[in-house]
């Protein structure tokens, strides 16, 4: 009886369990039958990033206020409402929006902006967002894209991607509202951050987070930055390779989709790839080869006689392809030195305990075999792997010897700072870009002791040669700051040591010699005599032969004017060698 | 070079000095002179080991881990014999394969792959590769292979065989990796790893030529009655009746449009 009373209580209990469960299963389930409205899933695009990188590049604050850690020190140019537009963009105030917007006229916004932008709507009109079962492959996509986000997807139209409907706005989209249907892409695109810069994601950063970007705009040059904002926009954009308003795959798989950005004397990637037989052969057969495939399923030889950009540097190893672009990379730029050779200049030193700046490059770590080993797989599709490897490390040896030449270089400009016979020495000349402020902007934890030491006692008067913040001779020119010979080296191994590594990388032999290791050979020439010639004039002043010339061009001795010679706290090492100096 | 400190060559693997030099030789001295009792057993190993050292493990490596000096240049990777893990068998899921299966694989290689049919060699010198390949795994010691499965009838390919295994692709879902028209573009294919962590290609059906376990409606009734061990890609013996996977074979192969048909079941 006893056993029999347990058995019904149980059966009661379990009942009772099941029949809750049961009641709340299918109260949940009415609930969901209400059909919930749509909530779009945008991914965070800085996701993995530091603490402090959203509020400075994301968080948008219109045109009032810059970004990076120099916001409050420039105003950005207009158009960096387009160029990073989650910062900087601004509603547009000579018409409302909002009415077509709160009413989801979607018919509307293509009635009026026919007769605006007809281009802009013809080439919606061709693209797979208007038409998302164009062809087989992008009809299996979009299923694939319906599935993810649980809705039917009949267009994908202006108000898809302008309209914000929260706060009844046209928005101008960037990678995160991109990411609300193609998430995968853009996810991958943010795991190039693992690999550092340069890269996409960070292309922003790498524009406004070098000192010389709020120094222009102090002295009034910031408008001769518009092609750099151009450049470095697509860190949030999506449009750049697959081009508003039709963005075609097809469009973004050819390389001239990257060659706007990609050229020029410290990147000539369009004209050593467009000039090899890589990209002669493409220009020559280009009809046969087929674009509208996903890489993955490309055909080698078949419908790719040789590769594209895209096909060598979106290859992730193990036959598959991502919007990661910078997973192979080994040399990078090109710009910061390898470990694997010994330096008689500065560079021996560098990154002088700098921590916002990549460390030496060691070409055989196990990393970086095996990235080679990747590389070799996508030559191997037409190269004997022999072939391949016995290229890929007359190209290491290439970087090894321009390396040593660029060494050769900046020992010659450290001893004459160091024996303060650069002339105008650098008391006596503008300041580093900003250096007035980098003490105050960057702690030590990012630059380093030595190098916040010096910034901090000279008030930026601080001589700085070679990669990577001696670029600055590029893009800035104060008073007697950079001096020609300092400008020499910067384009020595800013210009064509890059030239010349893109040449041998990308297999144009022209570009390798005549871009490259021809004029590094000019460029240490005139080094070398610049040189000779200021220790000759320094040599006949100690002589008393001549009396020492005011170095202020313009006579005046204000602002940067420069203090007395001795008695000054004057450098007289690059700013790497501070340490030791005794200040 | 005056630059270069201890530069390495690119393959970077074998840093030979003068001390690891010695200190090898010293080894080589002392373990040969341990081996000197049983010179029988040694010479004969020694005689597939040549052979493997020669033509395999220029791609699998002289450990059998896969790992020889090609390995970079090859995609599919050669195989790890360290695992056990055989993708290409006769025998249920998960079993060692028989040492049919691996002559079978050696004479007649693996397609869409740099395993090329080792028909080259005569049939004594493949198996006299097989207690090598066993070597490197410890499997071996305590496993033995599962018997063959044993073959059905063949099911003849109708309309309504295919009709009957395309539902089944699609009930078993097979399309998530290998794509709705067999193109290996699922919405899974992108994320597709082997045991190994190598990133692997949900396989497109149709390119005929490059089934990796052959092209025959055998073959590929083999793959979906033993699985590809190492793969995401699992057996269908228990799920599906035999004449289901007939059915499969019949719509896989429907798919195959390229049509350069190899035919080495045998």
């Amino acid at each position: 009886m006893n056993y029999a009373k347990k058995l019904m209580l149980f059966v009661t209990m379990a009942l009772l369990v099941i029949a809750i469960q049961f009641s709340g299963s299918v109260l949940a389930h009415d609930e969901k039958a209400e059909k919930e409205p749509y909530v779009p899933k945008f991914v965070d695009i800085y996701e993995g990033f530091p603490d402090w990188y959203s509020p400075v590049f994301k968080d948008n604050v219109g045109l009032s206020e810059g970004a990076g850690l120099f916001k409050d020190y420039y105003k950005p140019l207009k158009m960096q409402m387009y160029m990073s537009p989650m910062r900087h963009y601004e509603p547009m105030d000579i018409l409302d929006h909002s009415l077509f917007i709160e009413k989801e006229r979607r018919d509307l916004c293509i009635r009026c902006h026919d007769g605006i932008n007809t281009g802009a709507v013809h080439d919606w009109k061709g693209s797979a967002h208007f038409n998302p079962r164009k062809t087989p492959l992008i009809a299996r996509k979009t299923k694939i894209i319906e599935e993810s986000i649980g809705r039917e997807i009949i267009n994908v139209d202006c108000f898809d991607c302008h309209a914000d409907t929260e706060k009844n706005e046209i928005r101008m989209p960037h990678a995160e509202i991109c990411s609300e249907c193609h998430e995968r892409q853009v996810r991958q695109f943010n795991s190039e951050k693992n690999h550092g810069r340069p890269n996409h994601i960070q292309a922003m950063e790498a524009n406004v987070l070098v000192p010389w970007y709020p120094e222009a705009d102090r002295r009034g040059w910031l408008a001769g930055n518009a092609g750099c904002d151009m450049c470095h926009g697509i860190s949030t954009k999506c449009d750049p390779c697959h081009t508003r308003h039709s963005f075609s795959a097809a469009e973004a798989r050819n390389p001239k989709a990257c060659m706007t950005c990609h050229m020029g004397p410290d990147h000539p990637d369009a004209e050593s790839y467009g000039e090899s037989k890589h990209g002669m052969i493409l220009e020559m057969e280009e009809e046969s080869y087929n674009f509208d495939k996903p890489l993955a399923h490309v055909q080698v030889g078949e419908e790719y006689r040789t590769p594209t950009c895209q096909f060598c540097h979106m290859y992730q190893g193990g036959g598959t392809f991502t919007h990661n672009f910078v997973s192979k990379g080994i040399w990078r730029m090109g710009t910061v030195p390898p470990s694997n050779i010994e330096y008689k200049s500065s560079l021996k030193d560098y990154p002088y305990g700098i921590n916002i700046i990549a460390p030496k490059i060691d070409v055989y770590s196990d990393e970086n075999l095996d990235k080679r080993d990747k590389w070799v797989e996508v030559c191997s599709n037409c190269h004997s792997p022999r072939f391949a490897y016995t290229y890929l490390e007359q190209l290491d040896d290439y970087m090894f010897q321009a390396f040593g030449l660029t060494d050769q270089a900046q020992k010659i400009i450290d001893d004459l700072i160091a024996e303060d016979i650069l002339y105008p020495s650098v008391a006596e000349r503008d300041i580093y870009p900003f250096g007035d402020k980098v003490a105050e902007l960057l702690p030590p934890e990012l630059i380093g002791e030595g190098v916040y030491n010096a910034f901090k006692s000279l008030g930026g008067k601080v001589p700085v040669v070679g990669p990577i913040l001696g670029v600055y001779a590029m893009f800035y020119q104060g008073e007697n700051n950079p001096s020609v010979i300092e400008t020499e080296y910067a384009k020595m191994w800013f210009w064509y040591k890059l030239q010349g590594y893109k040449g041998y990388a990308h297999a144009q032999q022209d570009i390798m010699w005549w871009w490259g290791q021809a004029p590094m050979f000019q460029q240490l020439g005139k080094i070398q005599s610049e040189g000779l010639r200021m220790r000759r004039e320094h040599a006949l002043e100690q002589r008393g032969g001549a009396q020492p010339v005011s170095h202020s061009s313009s006579g005046s001795s204000e602002g940067h004017a420069a203090p007395k010679k001795k008695s000054s706290g004057v450098p007289t090492g690059n700013v790497w060698e501070v340490d030791e100096l005794n200040y | 070079m005056a630059y270069l400190n201890g530069k390495k060559g690119i393959s970077g693997r074998n840093n030979l000095c003068w001390g690891n030099i010695i200190f090898s030789a010293m080894i080589i001295v002392f373990v040969s002179m341990l081996c000197l009792g049983n010179t029988v057993m040694a010479g004969e190993k020694l005689k597939g080991k040549d052979l493997y050292n020669k033509y395999c493990a220029p791609c699998h490596g002289e450990d059998g881990d896969g790992y020889g000096p090609l390995y970079g240049a090859l995609y599919p990777k050669p195989r790890d014999f360290t695992k056990g893990q055989y993708k290409i068998r006769t025998n249920p899921s998960g079993s060692l394969p028989t040492d049919a299966d691996l002559i079978h694989v050696i004479s007649v290689g693996i397609h869409g792959t740099s395993m090329m049919p080792w028909d080259i060699l005569d049939k004594d010198q493949i198996t006299s590769l097989l207690p090598v390949l066993k070597s490197f795994s410890e499997a071996w010691q305590y496993r033995e292979p599962e018997p063959s499965v044993v073959l059905g009838p063949e099911l003849r390919s109708t309309q309504k065989t295919i009709a009957r295994g395309r539902e089944l692709y699609f009930q078993k879902e097979c399309w998530k990796c290998h794509g709705e028209t067999g193109e290996g573009d699922g919405p899974s294919s992108y994320d597709l790893e082997d045991e190994w962590g190598i990133p692997i290609q949900a396989y497109n059906f149709t390119r005929q030529d490059k089934f990796k376990g052959g092209a025959t409606n055998k073959d590929i009734y083999l793959r979906f009655t033993t699985g590809v061990n190492g793969t995401p890609m699992p057996s269908f013996a228990n799920e599906l009746s035999d004449e289901d996977r007939w059915c499969m074979v019949h719509f896989v192969k429907s798919l195959a449009t390229k049509t350069n048909k190899e035919d080495h079941a045998e």
